[in-house]
């Protein structure tokens, strides 16, 4: 039984006994921060769900809540479908060791791609129909009646012609010992009584309130502290060290060292912070000491100037029908590399004892996290243990890449039976990311003498992402992912062509939220912007034509067309840009009224975003998904940019890698919210594609500059506030 | 030039006649794959130790052959009966005929 | 080196041409793995157990992943392993390792360190002096490509 004792305002401290075998400390973190117990004091009716004899419910939770609302809409799915009271509902995270233990039972725990709802629904809503059938089955078996002459509702069992009922908590034994419904019915989408409401989520109140517990937050007895300092030139590593300023210092335990780093710990942060900025560390910075933004530009010129590159797509014959075009639209396009920027640095905490290693952390991936633990500590899977924390922003940032939790583990194994909690400085954490790639990208098309599009041609130079995970489905030197929105495009254009020529760096990149459907509609829907124009068009009714056998791109993009009266006259100094994006399943498009000042000071008035997700499962959620992407886009937009010189990152905080300030933030953001049915697309992601382009179409409409290249603040824009 | 780097080679404390001691032997080599990409995406040729041969006193008593699936650094643990004492001669040789051998002996006791 | 490596009680010659890897194929798949088992052991029944293979659940990012590989057999003149057959099943290439024995290992039992650049079921497969065949498979899930993006 796990007794959670507060201490101080953010801090819990944890006595208990061990819960379940093998956990040294016998610590469980519940994954909010409410006092209330979350052992499972009740039988399993399938492993997703746990019944207490008071009727509570537990549903386990495989994939990360890190802000986006999965953990309360994967709990909406099971709950929709157990047909139990959904006030007594609780969540937690499935345990990875367990999970481990029972062969994955859980299936994948991975949070990204905007796939924690769709790729789970089926089998989570499967997981709550079996336990309703196993429940309603165990009544039955009671009571000596037929099962289909029971019913079930808000956690009871009725069986009407006897007039007869029960509660889940008084059967949940008898149910856990049936065999599990290999089929079990779910229902139509026309039944559901939860999915697509709002009920109050499990982790915003106390995110808002300060009570959530985040990694750094963890206190266990004896609990040290450490900060790490990476090689500032990725590939670099450690030379040589001297640490001897630092061994008088107050509260410095140890120096560890990695193989590419050094790091401090100490009785609290400030302090191992402090120390570590005295010990000088000599790097040997390996190949990539003059790498340069500038170099890296001619790096990338070379994949544009390449006389042939890889074809991810080719369409009738683009090249003959730009010769022969009217007029020819020709630009080039740059996105630079960007950083997650989680408001939670990267953080994991580490205990090492007795052979087994415990760690806590906001990972986007328990099988990641409990992997590299077991890797980097050399223990077997089964003495890892992985305590899944909420994380303070995941954004890509915390799946495939889990440095801090090896470095978290090594630590601690240095120091065994010693708790240690690792944070990344903002600095380090703005340093040693795994950046959103660089790209520059050429397009060229065509328009006959009555302007209608007749080609285009577009020839990527960037990086991949996918070459460090996933490097078996580069084939013929084409990364699937970056080439999307331009290979996967939905306008019905008779001639395309769609090169790509990798050109990786030094530089460690990473899946951004919405990975090249950051850059991508930057680039495709302002380029069909200037097509538009050079066409003498509107540029919505541009697009119309060409989306005709998409109709849900072009429901979408009608949506937000219609929402700010596009065609009528705007408001006066008000401009208006609009854009239209799928990705991850669902369709999207933005529309974007702007007023600028002094031909630079950008006043973002309203933003419209349509989303049709298919279906929708926790309609709240979704809105902040859009709202968050939209701020997320508009950030970006303006101020986001790594620069490289000397082989490392230039950027070092919020002072020279700013966000969006809350007075920079649109006047109005609408969600348009327009399920169509019948598939399941992503939320998470989604919003965020058409916001870019949307907003510098709005540019050019009011400047008549045409932006090619962000951020916007290099070309002297700001937001006015 | 020659991929392979230093050898590692440990066997099993005190052998005793008739009884399998453990052999576990290393080297260095980078197996490249040759499914690799540079970073313009084209492959990097393969280059990899595909033979492991172990004799001892003049026989062969283990034979490996890699494929590009091993990893980096080959590593063998496997067993041989002690009989008498004698050199353990260990082979590694790459796809480019390029070869690395290590003797160690064993003493048995 | 022996070019039959492995392959001494092979009871099928495929034609020198037969399989031909030309440089990049795609991940091979279970299509291919059948193949690969047919080439290296004919029709020959494959019986399920002797064999024992340990490899972790779960992989970080396939680079090395620890394998041990155990077969029941006393490793004696009247019974003992021949050659054990590791393969991939989702790799680009399917065999990973072959290793020929003997009584004078006294003890069937190997361990070595695999890529596997997906998640995939992993296959050993132990040939006896007695010429039968025995297999076993574990699934490895390569956690760092499992996030779909």
């Amino acid at each position: 039984m796990t007794q959670l004792i507060r201490s101080d305002r953010r801090a819990f401290l944890v006595k208990s006994a061990a819960l379940t075998g093998g956990l040294t400390l016998g610590v469980r973190f519940p994954a909010f921060a409410q006092a209330a117990a979350s052992t499972a004091e009740g039988p399993e009716i399938t492993h997703w769900i746990v019944i207490r004899p008071d009727d509570t419910v537990l549903i386990r939770i495989a994939r990360s809540e890190l802000g986006q609302g999965s953990f309360t809409g994967l709990a909406m799915l099971a709950a929709e479908e157990l047909e139990c009271d959904w006030g007594k509902v609780q969540a937690e995270y499935a345990d990875v060791n367990e999970h481990v233990r029972r062969n994955r039972i859980f299936g994948s725990m991975s949070t990204g791609g905007s796939r924690g709802i769709r790729d789970s629904q089926e089998y989570v809503r499967k997981g709550g129909a079996a336990a309703r059938e196993m429940l309603v089955a165990a009544a039955a078996k009671e009571w000596g009646v037929s099962a289909t002459e029971c019913s079930a509702a808000k956690g009871v069992i009725t069986h009407a012609p006897s007039n007869r009922s029960t509660t889940y908590g008084k059967v949940a034994g008898a149910a856990s010992q049936l065999e599990v419904p290999k089929e079990p019915k779910l229902k139509d989408p026309s039944q559901w009584t939860l999915i697509g409401t709002s009920p109050p989520r499990f982790d915003i109140p106390a995110k808002t309130t300060g009570k959530q517990i985040y990694t750094a937050d963890v206190r266990l007895p004896g609990l040290l502290h450490a900060s790490i300092a990476q090689c500032p030139v990725f590939g670099g590593k450690v030379k040589t060290f001297d640490d001897s300023k630092i061994k008088s210092m107050r509260g410095v335990k140890k120096v560890v060292r990695g193989e590419d780093w050094v790091a401090v710990v100490a009785d609290n942060w400030w302090r191992a912070n402090q120390a570590l900025k005295r010990v000088s560390i000599e790097w040997d910075v390996g190949e990539s000491g003059n790498v340069s933004s500038e170099s890296i530009m001619q790096f990338l010129r070379t994949g544009i100037d390449a006389k042939e590159a890889p074809v991810a797509r080719k369409d009738g014959d683009a090249e003959k029908a730009i010769v022969g075009a009217a007029k020819v639209v020709e630009a080039e396009y740059y996105a630079p590399y960007v950083n997650h920027a989680t408001m939670e640095p990267q953080t994991a905490t580490a205990l090492f004892k007795d052979g087994k290693v415990e760690v806590w952390v906001g990972t986007q991936n328990g099988e990641t996290s409990i992997a590299a633990a077991a890797e980097a500590s050399g223990v077997p899977l089964e003495s890892a243990y992985v305590h899944k924390m909420h994380a303070g922003g995941g954004f890509g940032r915390r799946g495939p890449h889990q440095e801090y939790t090896k470095q978290a583990v090594q630590i601690a194994q240095s120091m065994p039976g010693t708790p240690v909690s690792l944070q990344w400085s903002r600095e380090e954490d703005i340093q040693q990311g795994r950046y959103r790639p660089v790209a520059l990208v050429k397009l060229r098309g065509g328009l006959d003498a009555q302007g209608n599009w007749l080609a285009w041609h577009v020839r990527q130079a960037d990086q991949s992402i996918l070459i460090t995970v996933r490097p078996t489905d580069i084939k013929n030197g084409i990364d699937p992912v970056n080439v999307r929105c331009f290979q996967d495009n939905p306008y019905a254009v008779p001639n395309f062509t769609n090169e790509y020529a990798m050109r990786n760096t030094h530089v460690p990149p990473g899946f951004w939220r919405a990975v090249a459907h950051t850059n991508n509609p930057f680039f495709r829907e302002c380029f069909i912007d200037e097509l538009a124009h050079a066409a003498g068009r509107d540029p919505y009714q541009f697009r119309r034509p060409l989306l005709q056998q998409k109709p849900k791109d072009l429901g979408v993009l009608d949506a937000v067309a219609k929402a700010v009266a596009w065609g009528t006259p705007a408001p006066n100094g008000v401009h208006r840009g609009i854009a239209v994006v799928d990705s991850y399943g669902s369709y999207t498009a933005a529309a974007v009224e702007i007023s600028v000042k002094d031909g630079t000071q950008i006043e973002v008035k309203r933003v419209v975003v349509a989303i049709d997700s298919g279906y929708v499962v926790h309609r709240d959620a979704v809105k902040a998904q859009i709202e968050g992407g939209v701020l997320w886009g508009l950030g970006s937009a303006m101020h986001e940019e790594i620069t490289l010189k000397d082989g490392r990152v230039t950027q070092s905080n919020f002072s020279d890698y700013a966000l969006l300030r809350l007075a920079e933030a649109p006047g109005r953001i609408e969600c348009i919210i327009m399920p169509s049915g019948g598939f399941w697309g992503g939320v998470g992601e989604p919003p965020i594609g058409g916001v870019v382009p949307a907003l510098c179409n709005a540019i050019f409409a009011a400047t008549g500059k045409r932006v090619r290249s962000l951020p916007l603040k290099n070309h002297g824009f700001s937001y006015a506030v | 030039m020659s991929q392979f780097g230093k050898v590692w080679v440990r066997l099993s404390e005190n052998p005793k006649r008739g009884e399998p001691v453990e052999v576990r032997a290393m080297v260095i080599h980078p197996m490249e794959s040759g499914f690799r990409l540079d970073n313009v995406g084209r492959p990097i040729p393969r280059h990899i130790v595909d033979n492991f041969l172990c004799a001892y006193a003049g026989t062969p008593v283990f034979r490996a052959k890699l494929h590009p699936a091993m990893s980096a650094n080959p590593y063998f643990v496997f067993y041989v009966v002690a009989e008498e004492s004698g050199d353990l001669v260990l082979t590694w040789t790459d796809d480019r005929g390029e070869a690395a051998s290590h003797s160690v002996r064993l003493e048995v006791t | 080196m022996d070019a039959e490596f492995g392959r001494r009680r092979a009871l099928t010659a495929l034609a020198v041409g037969a399989l031909v890897l030309v440089v990049r194929p795609a991940a091979a798949t279970p299509e291919t793995l059948a193949v690969a088992l047919r080439e290296t052991f004919g029709d020959r029944p494959i019986a399920q157990g002797r064999i024992k293979l340990e490899i972790p659940r779960l992989a970080e990012n396939g680079n090395i992943v620890p394998v041990t590989i155990t077969v029941d057999s006393p490793m004696t003149e009247a019974d003992y392993v021949e050659s054990i057959h590791v393969f991939a099943e989702r790799n680009p290439l399917p065999r990973v390792l072959q290793v020929e024995l003997g009584p004078h290992n006294g003890r069937a039992r190997i361990a070595t360190r695999i890529r596997l650049a997906v998640s995939q079921q992993v296959r050993a497969v132990a040939i006896m002096n007695d010429e039968t065949l025995w297999s076993t498979a574990a699934d490895v899930e390569v956690t760092v490509g499992g996030c779909d993006p």
